[in-house]
């Protein structure tokens, strides 16, 4: 009888443990993702990253800040092939300034930003975060064609929102 | 009776069992219990399928969001606000740009880029600065450190910078101070303060961040206390002689103070922190810079605040005029607590009173406590810190003014960030309230050519050109005098809610204000930066008036911050509205009322630089006339360079 009652026992604590356990990681995530304000982006993003699952929230802001930077590198690469076909000398240089926007999100931001969160020094990674949206925005607008949208239209949103939901998980760290 | 079970015992007829009884009987229940834990782990493995196959409607869901993008305008990030506590306007000097909707990135070119760099600012010669560190006067020599990155113009591989001056304004270059070369700082140099010891010895305490992101407090030393310009430090061999004590998170812990006496003869220290929202300032006694004993509790905390950074902590006498050696209390002597508020990205500062015997200090008005109340500077500063100037017996204040640009632009001009120019700190004797700051005198000898304009009369309305030369590198010394008939005859308002950071800027014209001048502004007004006051009148009759920086206008950029700053400022009866202005290409620091609010901003005009930046009077009040009476000099520069054969 005994036996079986501590093995209850013992089952009982190992179904918690397990449930609490399961359930608190994604708990996590949609606990922080509530506090961004692309909560499905937030969301979608995190969870398509194995990482996730047993990340803090230090770890979920070093697995968005990677993948605006693997969407930069995809926008970046888009606009590069745009350029070697463009024949149009204002789309030309509205492609340039949108160089120099991704390459300084990708080669200053997005690195500043894993840094200072790795550093625990979060205050410079909401910073660069910030910065890296602002360059997306920036990007978009130097193109004349308004009010539709550029021909890197959703690689500069994507871009955008993803370092707006970065800003807001690195201000939880502060 | 017919036995209905045969399976069953037949019990007694006392209802008594025996052991081979409750064997038999306890079957069908070890039946149901193992039923029981069958389903379980059935349940158990279904919920770890479910888990790992992750819910397919968050697919369908995104692909909705996408289908409903229409519009080129990105959902305005200026909404977002950051979960911790923060005014309304601009977490961070790189905050989301107020008008970034619809103006494409401005193409910088180098006349424009290299315009911004400033004159008589210190700055290294290239990369990334942030903090000040343990500035010192030492045989004959005043002594800065500073937050570094040897490597690139952003934060990162953070060492100590260090130059020298005689006059703090005239900057020499050293080596590098301190390198990231141990366990115990390999993740950073951070900030620290030095301590001058009563034979003369320096010892340096900084932050550094261990190998494995732990924040920890260290010991250096000058390596040679006879070498005047200290070039060479040395770090305790046993370092770090702090970790963060229990209850205190590993990355909560940094930035130590300058060391003050306790009656008893202790050093003593404090270090910020914060615990769940609330920000803290731990106090310690040590004998040796060594071995420390953590006082049980607090100098202070203020709920809600967050983490305090760069706290600092010092006396000001309430009636002299002359600042205070660090160890210094007693009669007349407040106190004052300093945090800079990693959540908000300001330093507040409150005034209040120290209790030694306890290691406490209360400020004298709670409403205005540390992180709630009064700040250094309502523009960009941040970090600050000050140091006890010995040499000329000041409390001096130095202040890190962070890049307001793209970081884009940044990394194309090569460095970002300056430090403010060194200033004086007192108690502001009339007010009571206040802390009144001003430029330390020294940059007086960078005056050149000057102008006096006398009782210039400008009409509600109306803008005055002002003749001096060149307008880049400037120091102007302004006075306002109002009709007292016009502030009379305003008709008060309830409307209460005037705040510089939320206003129109110098375009909203009210009845007794905006009124000002228009620095870095071009002749067509195309780029401008007003400094202003703007005046309110209450329904009581009760004037207020406000001090404001308005960078909406500054330049044609898109891709720079152009936000407002200022706050209230308290003028007295009988006092006359006073600006102080120092220009330096792209840094403009901005005093009122001696010094009682302060505004720092950068500027990048695309127009109003070089040869074609101009100065301007402006009166935009509708019912008001000013008269203005202002001296201008031309400023040279620092010449801040190398120091020679070094």
């Amino acid at each position: 009888m005994t036996k079986i009652i501590s093995l209850f026992i013992l089952e009982a604590v190992f179904c918690f443990t397990f449930f609490t356990v399961s359930y608190s990681d994604i708990n996590l995530i949609q606990t922080t993702c509530k506090k961004t304000p692309f909560y499905d982006l937030c969301v979608l993003t995190l969870k398509s990253d194995p990482r996730s699952s047993t990340a803090d929230v230090s770890g979920l802001a070093r697995i968005v800040a990677d993948s605006v930077k693997a969407k930069a590198i995809a926008t970046l690469n888009q606009i590069s092939a745009l350029l070697n076909s463009v024949k149009d000398p204002t789309l030309e240089k509205a492609l340039e300034g949108c160089i120099v926007s991704y390459n300084t999100i990708i080669q200053a931001d997005i690195p500043v930003a894993i840094d200072a969160i790795e550093k625990n020094n979060p205050k410079f990674a909401v910073q660069s975060a910030t910065d890296a949206g602002n360059e997306a925005q920036a990007c978009e607008n130097s193109f004349a064609e308004k009010p539709s949208n550029s021909p890197i239209f959703s690689g500069n949103k994507a871009v955008h929102d993803l370092s707006v939901v970065l800003q807001s998980i690195a201000s939880l760290l502060l | 009776m017919a036995d209905i079970n045969p399976l069953l015992p037949v019990s007694s007829s006392d209802g008594s069992s025996n052991l081979t009884g409750q064997a038999t009987c306890r079957r069908p229940i070890k039946v149901v219990v193992s039923i029981f834990f069958g389903l379980l782990t059935v349940g158990l493995f279904a919920a770890l399928l479910i888990r790992n196959n992750g819910p397919v409607d968050y697919v369908d869901v995104h692909e909705n969001e996408r289908g409903s993008l229409a519009s080129t305008a990105f959902e305005k990030a200026e909404n977002l606000k950051p979960v911790s506590r923060g005014p309304a306007a601009g977490v961070s000097e790189k905050s989301n740009w107020a008008f970034g909707g619809d103006l494409p990135d401005y193409p910088w070119n180098n006349s424009m880029l290299s315009w911004q760099r400033t004159a008589f600012h210190f700055q290294p010669e290239k990369n990334w600065m942030n903090d000040p560190n343990g500035p010192l006067f030492y045989k004959g020599w005043y002594h800065f450190f500073y937050q570094y990155n040897p490597n690139a113009p952003v934060w990162g591989d953070i060492v100590w910078g260090h130059a020298v001056s005689k006059d703090l304004i005239h900057w020499l270059h050293l080596p590098l101070a301190m390198v990231a070369d141990q366990w115990y700082d390999k993740n950073g140099v951070w900030t620290g303060s030095a301590t001058i010891l009563h034979d003369g010895k320096i010892v340096m305490l900084y932050t550094g961040s261990t190998t494995e992101g732990v924040q920890v407090q260290n010991l250096a030393y000058p390596a040679d206390q006879y070498d005047p310009l200290l070039v060479h430090w040395v770090k305790y061999p046993r370092n770090p002689v702090l970790v963060p004590p229990p209850g205190i998170g590993p990355n909560d812990f940094r930035d130590p103070t300058t060391a003050w006496l306790t009656s008893e003869g202790k050093w003593r220290i404090t270090i910020g922190s914060k615990i769940n929202k609330t920000g803290i300032a731990l106090v310690y006694d040590t004998k040796d810079f060594i071995n420390y004993e953590m006082l049980d509790g607090l100098l202070h905390a203020v709920p809600g605040t967050g983490m305090w950074e760069c706290v600092d902590f010092f006396p000001v006498s309430e009636t002299e005029n002359n600042g205070l050696e660090t160890s210094i209390n007693g009669h007349g002597i407040k106190h004052v607590v300093k945090a800079s508020l990693d959540d908000d990205r300001h330093d507040y500062y409150a005034i209040g009173t120290y209790n030694d015997r306890n290691g406490t200090w209360i400020p004298d008005r709670p409403n205005i406590d540390v992180g709630i109340g009064l700040r250094y500077d309502y523009g960009i500063y941040y970090a600050a810190k000050t140091f006890y100037d010995q040499n000329k017996k000041r409390r001096v204040l130095w202040g890190w003014i962070g890049e307001s640009d793209s970081e884009a632009a940044d990394v194309k001009k090569g460095w970002a960030s300056v430090q403010s120019i060194p200033r004086t700190i007192l108690f502001d004797k009339k007010t009571g309230t206040h802390l009144l700051q001003w430029p330390v005198e020294e940059i007086d000898s960078l005056r050149l050519k000057g102008k006096e304009f006398n009782q210039v009369r400008i009409q509600a309305g109306s803008v005055v050109p002002l003749d001096i030369d060149s307008a880049t590198q400037l120091d102007i010394i302004a006075e306002f005098k109002i009709d007292s008939d016009a502030l009379d005859k305003a008709t008060g308002s309830s409307d209460a809610s005037f705040d510089c950071v939320t206003s129109g800027g110098a375009a909203e014209r009210g009845a007794l204000g905006p009124f000002g001048l228009l620095v870095l502004a071009d002749e067509r007004l195309s780029e401008q930066t007003p400094v202003y006051f703007y005046m309110t009148k209450g329904s009581d009759g009760n004037l207020k008036t406000f001090f404001c920086s308005d960078q909406s206008q500054s330049s044609k950029a898109s891709d720079v911050d152009k936000h407002i700053y200022g706050s209230l400022v308290p003028v007295l009866r009988g006092e006359n509205l006073s600006i102080r202005i120092l220009v330096d290409h792209s840094i403009i620091e901005s005093f009122g009322q001696g010094g009682r609010t302060v505004i720092t901003s950068r500027v990048y005009p695309t127009k109003a630089i070089h040869g074609a930046a101009k100065v301007f009077l402006f009166n935009n009040a509708t019912e008001l006339n000013v008269t203005a009476s202002l001296k201008t000099w031309q400023m040279n520069s620092a010449f801040i360079q190398p120091y020679p054969n070094l």
